[in-house]
């Protein structure tokens, strides 16, 4: 009979430990409503954890976001958000509306697309936000890969596809797609990451733009298209390239962050990176030689903006929403776009900030390193169905 | 009184018994639920097959899984008949401990650092030797074949089946046997295949199966080192189970690998019943034979490079987490650095804390149930079940953890801390109990009966007298149980839900992508944890020795 006692007390505390059931704030609930009811939670974000600097800045944000607000901010270290998509994907069809495992995410492109197709996230929260008024008014804002955003993500911070050369051994790099083929053709080292890891399939789409024969096609859905005629330069290409590749095309680097580690190895000539700034981010912390530069291609590469968005079932929404706001606030704007932390081109608007704040962005000392500025022009994203269409194929052709 | 004292302890052992058999079969059964929760077994069995994934994964798992065992069985061989009883053994029987105890993952880092192209090994010789300026481009590690999987296996399993068969010599008496062979005209080599081997296979055969099963089934190095387009089954299997939409598929394939081991194992079985033919006609040919010693400083060798290699590979990764800038052709880094230590602090500390929580958890729950189970057992109240606690060393990890997976999703606990700990301790019981047994049948009675008959009770006759006289093996125990929560990958990912970051989730996530002085950082924090535990426990039985002579004089 003793037995039963520890028992009862066992279940009595599980009990009282069930939190208290809050009413939950709206998007568009006011932002003293938000502070008040996110101050205690704890915001479960799902972002790629591939990179250590990123995985500080985020270490120092989740820092001052207890220390402002009172909300704990947890880093799910994510390979691949795709992944995270397909888990709600699967809730969702479960019927599990609330407590969810996620309360912010990190997405963008063809992910956002089919969060919002599948009506997955939680409202138009992002231009509630107090800091969205400082957001540059640009179309990547407001069209993720032609997708219209309608403040359903809240954008974090800006993309371009860059290469990143030494130029103790390769002074003068190859300019376009075409010229890549024959700088690996003569012996030049390269290697670019295996789709459907971001780097690899915009590499994908950034050649695909160069030498097919209908651009327009690309702004449109890749259904919508003769999928065929329109990217078979694109595979002609890299039957031509792979032979030529570090790995002959039957090994592939896993990331973008893995090129760079290989271009200081010296086992290839050229890393691709996302980030114009990362060379001076890395150079300064001694994963590259100072002899690196960063370009584009003559034509221009491939770039986006990334966001935060907030899943339908996310258990913490209020949580979440401060935590987006403090991500761009100008303050952690420009600790972001300070290459000693990270290096992530701004979203914000400098005319919209005061003075002090601007300050904070013109110290920025980029280094000879980065992507020089107003170098290179920035080519769209094709619409968000392409990534998907290009990633099976690559898939069947080259790693079946 | 002494009857009162410990009447639960049937009950507690019940309780231990079904803490360990609960996931066994929630996991092999909510793994074949899952198979069939599609449409039907016979559907997603047709849907694995037409996967054109599966062939090239099947191939490849086969061949790293099969070579990989052969070498460790050929190597080991090699070492025994080369090098027992001399300088080198002494030298393997102080270097292997240590191998064995640093988790996959971290060795597997360390490997990668070592034999790739732009690698220590070359630096050393590069430009002097080799002429290279630049790293050659003739291979990559990982390679698309599955070579640098295949030799991270064999580093990491050479010394577990060396050690294994080292443990079961000693009651072999190798050196009658040898002489015995001298005195007829066998030369020592003739002597080990025709006296000892035979006699030692079947003391080891289990732990050999144990080691197939894991070079089949491994999924932290198989990430690390293996190629990944098609990965091994097992790793192909755990990205198909982190889609919801593909868990029916993953789950049939978790099946087939778990028949795969099977299929490999029955056929090493009827392999070992032909040699057994030949060696026995050997063995009657009355054939002498010489010509040893170049072949034994060969053998030798062979010993010297695997220990030497895996050493390597652990000294490769301190040296790399405080390196600021390191290239090729460079034999030492360049610029030192402690930024990879201090300013990660943060980012490094939360894992390591909850790795160091699991490791000591699992170690005083692992020995509890362990003593536990093993008391009950001595006492009659329990049967013993020797074979079982093979079982989640032989049944693949994923087998056994996607059904675990969905029992834990469905009743909504995944992601929960004592789920990973549990996990963990599933997986270090079997170890812990296989370490116990022996010295706790062997122990002789009559100390307990010495104290019952001076009035000592139950509790005061296992306090003093039983685990006091048995600390070794309970340290023993305990270390080992340490390091393989340590080492868990898949459990703490599956069950964890992605929420309980330890070292080794961390380490296998920065795969490729994260900076390889952090992946050392990491990878060393990681081998620390297990050495140490190891350390602790020598150290404490040395004191215990050393406290016991004292005593007697």
């Amino acid at each position: 009979m003793n037995v039963l006692r520890p028992l009862r007390v066992l279940v009595f505390a599980c009990l009282t430990a069930v939190p208290l059931v809050a009413l939950a704030v709206e998007p568009d609930s006011s932002w003293e409503e938000v502070l008040e009811e996110a101050r205690g939670q704890t915001v479960w974000f799902n972002a790629w954890g591939g990179s250590d600097r990123i995985n500080a800045y985020l270490d120092w944000a989740a820092t001052e976001i207890e220390r402002e607000h009172g909300v704990t901010l947890k880093h799910v270290k994510i390979g691949d958000i795709a992944e995270i998509v397909a888990q709600l994907d699967a809730a969702k069809a479960a019927g599990r509306d609330s407590d969810g495992k996620v309360d912010l995410m990190w997405v963008n492109g063809e992910n956002f697309a089919a969060l919002k197709r599948g009506d997955m996230l939680w409202g138009a929260f992002a231009d509630m936000l107090p800091n969205a008024s400082l957001v540059k008014d640009s179309p990547s804002v407001l069209y993720d890969f032609s997708v219209p955003v309608d403040g359903l993500e809240s954008p974090w911070g800006g993309a371009q596809l860059v290469l990143i050369n030494d130029m103790a051994t390769v002074p003068e790099p190859p300019r376009s797609a075409s010229e890549l083929l024959a700088f690996v053709e003569e012996g030049g080292r390269f290697v670019y990451p295996a789709p459907p890891a971001f780097h690899g399939t915009t590499f994908l789409k950034q050649v695909l733009y160069e030498l097919t024969g209908d651009r327009d096609a690309l702004a449109k859905p890749a259904d919508a298209a003769d999928f065929d005629d329109v990217t078979a330069p694109l595979w002609e290409y890299l039957d031509r390239l792979h032979p030529q590749l570090r790995g002959e095309g039957r090994t592939w680097p896993v990331n973008g962050e893995a090129t760079r580690q290989m271009l200081d190895d010296g086992e290839v000539d050229i890393a691709l990176s996302f980030n114009p700034n990362e060379a001076s981010a890395a150079v300064r912390s001694g994963q590259l030689p100072e002899s690196v530069r960063t370009y584009v291609f003559d034509q221009g590469t491939i770039g986006n903006t990334h966001f935060v968005a907030i899943p339908w079932n996310a258990s913490a929404d209020a949580g979440a929403m401060v935590v987006a706001n403090f991500l761009l606030s100008p303050e952690a704007q420009s600790r972001k776009a300070d290459p000693e932390y990270w290096g992530d081109p701004t979203v914000l608007d400098m005319s919209q900030l005061d003075a002090s704040a601007r300050d904070a962005f013109e110290s920025i000392d980029l280094g000879p390193w980065a992507l020089p500025i107003g170098s290179g022009s920035v080519l769209p994203e094709p619409h968000a169905s392409w990534a998907g269409a290009l990633e099976s194929e690559w898939l069947t052709r080259y790693a079946p | 009184m002494m009857s009162r004292a410990h009447n639960g302890l049937p009950g507690v052992a019940l309780l231990v018994a079904s803490c360990f058999l609960a996931p066994l079969m929630l996991g092999v059964f909510g793994t074949i639920w899952q198979a069939g929760s599609g449409d039907g077994l016979r559907a997603a069995i047709t849907r694995l097959f037409s996967d054109p994934r599966l062939g090239p994964a099947l191939n490849l798992t086969l061949f790293t899984g099969v070579v990989s065992s052969t070498l460790v069985v050929a190597l080991t061989v090699v070492i025994l008949v080369s090098a027992h009883g001399t300088r080198v053994w002494r030298a393997l029987m102080a270097a292997l401990p240590p191998l064995l105890a640093v988790p996959h993952a971290a060795i597997a880092v360390g490997i990668a650092f070592l034999l790739a192209p732009s690698g220590w090994i070359l630096r050393w010789f590069s430009p002097w030797l080799t002429g290279f300026d630049r790293p050659p481009v003739a291979w990559t590690v990982p390679d698309a074949s599955g070579w640098s999987l295949v030799i991270g296996l064999v580093i990491k399993e050479t010394p577990f089946l060396v050690l294994a068969c080292a443990a079961q010599l000693r009651s072999l008496d190798v050196d009658a046997a040898l002489r015995i062979g001298r005195t007829l005209g066998y030369s020592p080599a003739r002597s080990w295949s025709r006296l000892i081997l035979p006699r030692l296979w079947p003391r080891v055969r289990l732990t050999f199966l144990v080691i197939l099963a894991f070079n089949l089934a491994v999924v932290d190095m198989a990430i690390l080192l293996g190629p990944g387009h098609p990965p091994t089954l097992a790793v192909w299997l755990v990205q198909l189970v982190s889609d919801p939409a593909t868990r029916t598929l993953a789950s049939t394939g978790a099946l087939l690998l778990a028949i795969l081991v099977a299929l490999v194992a029955i056929s090493v079985l009827m392999i070992e019943a032909l040699l057994g033919h030949v060696a026995a006609a050997r063995r009657r040919n009355g054939q002498r034979g010489h010509g040893f010693a170049s072949a034994r400083v060969l053998g030798q060798g062979v010993a010297l490079i695997v220990m030497v290699m895996g050493m390597l590979s652990l000294v490769v990764l301190p040296l790399w987490s405080l390196a600021r800038r390191w290239r090729f052709p460079d034999a030492w880094p360049s610029q030192w650095t402690l930024d990879h230590w201090v300013r990660r602090a943060g980012s490094i500390l939360d894992p390591s804390l909850s790795t160091i929580g699991f490791a000591v958890l699992t170690a005083v729950l692992a020995v509890v149930a362990g003593i536990i189970w093993l008391e009950a057992e001595r006492r009659g109240r329990m049967p013993r079940i020797d074979t079982l606690w093979y079982l989640p060393l032989l049944i693949p990890q994923t087998a056994l953890l996607f059904g675990w997976q969905v029992a834990a999703i469905w009743s909504g606990v995944e992601g929960s801390w004592w789920l990973v700990l549990h996990a963990h301790w599933f997986y270090a019981l079997p170890y812990v109990v296989l370490i116990l047994a022996s010295s706790w049948r062997e122990l002789d009675p009559r100390w307990a009966h010495a104290a019952a008959t001076l009035g000592a009770g139950y509790w005061k006759t296992l306090w003093r007298i039983r685990l006091p006289l048995l600390a070794g093996p309970v340290a023993q125990a305990a270390a080992v149980a340490a390091s393989v929560s340590v080492a868990q990958y898949l459990p703490t990912l599956l069950l964890g839900a992605g929420r309980q970051a330890t070292l080794a989730t961390e380490l296998v996530a920065g795969q490729g992508g994260m900076d390889r002085r952090s992946m050392s950082t990491l990878a060393v924090l990681q081998s620390l944890l297990p050495l140490l535990a190891f350390a602790a426990a020598v150290a404490w039985q040395g004191k215990r020795r050393m406290a016991a002579s004292v005593n007697r004089a």
